[in-house]
């Protein structure tokens, strides 16, 4: 239509969704202090970061696939089977500091071929993406049940106590995230981020402006995978064992929390910090229940109202 | 003068449609040169397989003699070939400065966007087109909030930043206005000098005499004539592209105003671009919206639409006020829109031809049931009044011509049988004879009575059809012609704010 004259404030709000996010997070926050006294303390601090870690890990590498119009839906069970082969890789090698750096490393390289996969049939094979990462999960889960059947394998004590302690002053949890918010930092001021960007905007467009589209995808379903490893490392270190069932249910809060960071699902815009914020809100939210001692029964029911109500603030500012 | 770009018996099929059945363009150093054609007669096709996006089936491409191999958009650019896209190729969510320099971005030492040079660099483009472009255009600015015309200008932007020794302008001044034009010309003047050679594809005869040195023509996928402009004239032109024609159909003398009670009132309405227009429109008459781009034209035809609502203001409908804040209520009360901006306002991308044209009958029509059936041959009728060129009601849109495509939603909407019809720059990229058709049509709607409201990017359109024209200024009626009055001198004058 006409270009409307808006006003600029809305305007802006427009592009920095992520703003909205942010406010909802604020708000449940000091709602979760009240409800929580000692929310504010390093160790509850902590702890929280600990649980929501994952989550917001796995919703980084999301919000790259969603950006170039793509999603993942294997990215949960990425999660399990790079936990089996870290853990499977540190046992075997007989559990020592070299062994713990190998497990890593092989989960890592899992993470990276996980990804791989998908985006080599998905931009590469033209297959559909929503389809192609619900069959590639089931794969992945099923080679994850296939290396560790059950639950179990403990992890070194090395690998837990340095994942659950402190560096430099900080928990390493802190430090993770802050690694993690450079890395989206380097990737966000990269030409790529613009190229995934136009992918998901107008990929007819993207391809006539001379951009190596498949490529892009692909990178992005590896930077997916890249994240889904970094949080199963991190479950395992707050797990200290094997689980191939571990992280069922991250694909789909991974993509409400990068929708809940103002992204569009149809992709084109959003961003990875925004699903950063949509993680911590989901978290919150989860929070804010438990301390709110609604009865058991209603948890759930209450815990997809609040969801729908901090979506809706993103819905409102970013429709003209 | 040396041949820069040979093409030479160029063919390419989709299926069973052979778009291009033999192809070939000579173009030399320092030339603007016209491929002009009907309608899906190839010309589009041509170029995207010069610009690298099209695979060809056979044929030869060489530049300056040797024989090139394009195999995609890179190596084109590589060759130092770019095309402005008919359709455009602009990403909606990215702002204006990251579409012109997508794939091509400034960098810092370590490979980081270097946000400052973008800027610096988009303002200088920019900055040529200032004057022109008008209101919320800069390098920030998102291309989904522009209108048709400035998203042009950013994709000739974007073709001017990639510094080609070859540009294909594939109708990039279908939605320009008169001082728009004046200033791409100048630039493609700018560029000749410089030794940089165009071609340019237009439906604009005027454009073709003024601006080009050389014409080649297109016929059903084949290149059937060439000219040297200067040697040559309007009609022998049209005769190669189209055979026979009607030219556009001289407006009926001025007929006595029916006396019969008006079909549309506005009074004082007004919406965010446009203010306090009043205007009433009788059954049978054809209104024009003239003056300079974006002064509020599209808003008023949007507005009553439902498209962009009135915020201000009444509109009766025979006699009766009604209240329209959807497109919905106007489709119910038998009011059409054809708009011009087919990518964004009308094409459902992907979606069969039946289906697009569907869209709108249904809509006022809400059948409880369909039956393709019986509607394929309304349909089929419809798309045929303007001799659409199309493989069958069930291929998706894309695989139209850009100019049949058009023509498709134009079908869409006559085959409501609307009461007011309300065309928003309906001819963009439709040929002569289509636009003849089309012009016929729109005067028999209005002798059976509907009521039409007409804005066009070109005056000669609005002066060869319309009774009466509106001229618009910073979204107000700044002044009204009529009769005697309606010529070209006039409207230029009234445009500019000058008593006509
Ligand atoms: N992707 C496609 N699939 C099938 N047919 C196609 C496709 N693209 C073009 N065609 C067909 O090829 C023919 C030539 O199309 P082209 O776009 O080159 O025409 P054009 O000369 O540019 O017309 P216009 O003036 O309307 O832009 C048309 O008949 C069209 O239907
Ligand atoms: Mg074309």
């Amino acid at each position: 239509m006409t270009p409307a004259r808006t006003n600029p404030a809305m305007a802006a709000l427009r592009n920095r969704v992520w703003l909205v996010t942010l406010s909802a997070l604020i708000a449940l926050f000091v709602i979760n202090w009240i409800l929580q006294p000692n929310l504010v303390t390093p160790n509850v601090l902590k702890s929280n970061l600990t649980v929501f870690l994952p989550v917001v890990l796995v919703a980084i590498g999301q919000s790259y696939v969603i950006l170039g119009g793509d999603i993942d839906l294997s990215v949960g069970s990425i999660v399990a089977l790079v936990n089996v082969v870290t853990v499977s890789v540190i046992a075997a090698l007989g559990g020592g500091v070299p062994a713990i750096f190998a497990g890593i490393g092989a989960g890592i390289l899992t993470g990276v071929a996980c990804g791989l996969v998908n985006g080599l049939l998905i931009a590469g094979l033209r297959f559909q993406a929503i389809v192609t990462t619900f069959a590639t999960g089931i794969i992945f889960g099923g080679l994850a049940l296939r290396i560790l059947p059950t639950a179990g394998l403990p992890v070194p004590a090395e690998y837990w106590r340095t994942y659950g302690g402190a560096v430099l002053g900080l928990p390493v949890v802190l430090w993770v995230l802050i690694l993690a918010l450079v890395i989206i930092a380097i990737i966000a001021r990269r030409p790529f981020i613009k190229h995934l960007s136009a992918v998901g905007g107008l990929r007819q467009a993207a391809f006539q402006s001379g951009l190596p589209v498949a490529r892009i995808r692909i990178l992005a379903y590896v930077l997916a995978g890249l994240f889904a490893a970094f949080a199963s490392l991190c479950l395992t270190g707050e797990t200290a064992s094997g689980d191939p069932l571990m992280g069922r249910l991250l694909a789909l809060s991974s993509i409400s929390a990068v929708v809940l960071g103002g992204a569009a699902l149809a992709g084109g815009s959003g961003s990875a910090f925004g699903a950063v914020l949509g993680a911590l809100v989901l978290g919150m939210i989860g929070n804010v229940i438990f301390f709110a001692r609604f009865p058991f029964e209603y948890q759930t029911l209450i815990q997809g109202l609040i969801t729908l109500l901090a979506l809706a603030g993103g819905v409102l500012v970013a429709r003209r | 003068m040396t041949l820069l770009l040979k093409a030479e018996s160029i063919t390419k099929r989709y299926g069973a449609v052979v778009a291009l059945s033999d192809g070939g363009l000579e173009l030399e150093q320092g030339e603007i040169h016209a491929l002009l054609g009907a309608n899906g007669c190839g010309k589009s096709t041509l170029c995207k397989i010069i610009a690298g996006t099209v695979a060809k089936n056979s044929g030869t491409l060489s530049i300056l003699g040797r024989a090139v191999e394009i195999g995609g958009p890179r190596e084109a650019e590589a060759l130092g070939v770019a095309l402005f896209y008919q359709e455009l190729s602009l990403v909606p969510q990215l702002s204006v400065a990251d579409n012109i320099f997508l794939g091509r971005e400034q960098r810092s030492g370590a490979g980081f966007l270097d946000a400052r040079a973008l800027r610096r660099d988009t303002e200088q483009l920019i900055a040529r087109f200032a004057e022109v472009a008008g209101a919320g255009f800069s390098a920030d600015a998102l291309v989904s909030d522009l209108s048709p015309d400035q998203r042009q200008i950013v994709e000739i932007l974007k073709v001017l930043a990639r510094k080609p020794r070859i540009i294909i302008f594939d109708e990039a001044t279908a939605a320009l206005d008169r001082n728009q034009v004046a200033l791409f010309f100048a630039i493609l003047r700018e560029l000749k000098a410089e030794g940089v050679s165009s071609i340019f594809i237009t439906h604009r005869m005027d454009e073709v005499f003024e601006i080009t040195d050389r014409i080649t023509v297109m016929r059903n996928g084949a290149t059937v004539a060439r000219f040297v402009t200067a040697e040559t004239d309007r009609q022998a032109v049209v005769h190669a592209m189209v055979g026979d024609v009607t030219a556009l159909a001289e407006r009926p003398a001025a007929r006595p105003r029916s006396d019969k009670p008006a079909r549309l009132v506005l009074e004082s309405v007004g919406n965010k671009r446009v203010q306090q227009v009043s205007l009433s429109l009788r059954p049978g008459e054809i209104v024009g919206l003239g003056g300079l781009q974006g002064q509020g034209q599209s808003s008023l035809l949007q507005g009553l639409f439902g498209a962009a609502p009135f915020t201000s203001g009444t509109i009766r409908l025979d006699g009766e006020q009604v209240r329209i804040s959807r497109p919905s209520h106007a489709i119910g009360k038998g009011i059409a829109y054809v708009s011009g901006d087919r990518g964004r306002d009308a094409a459902f991308h992907g979606r069969s031809i039946f289906e697009n044209i569907a869209a709108a009958s249904f809509s006022k029509e809400r059948p409880a049931m369909v039956w393709p059936g019986r509607l394929r041959e309304r349909f089929t009728k419809a798309a045929a009044t303007l001799s659409t060129k199309y493989a069958g009601l069930s291929a998706p849109i894309g695989s139209l011509s850009g100019g049949n495509q058009q023509k498709i939603f134009i079908a869409r909407w006559l085959a409501t049988q609307p009461s007011v019809l309300l065309l928003d720059d309906p001819t963009k990229g439709i040929d002569l004879g289509a636009k003849a058709d089309f012009f016929a049509l729109a005067r028999r709607l209005a002798d059976e009575g509907a009521a039409i409201l007409f804005y066009s990017s070109e005056d000669a359109e609005l002066l060869s059809l319309c009774d009466r024209i509106l001229v618009f200024n910073s979204g107000a009626v700044a002044g009204e012609l009529e009769g005697e009055a309606l010529t070209a001198y006039n409207l230029t004058n009234a445009a500019y704010g000058r008593a006509a």
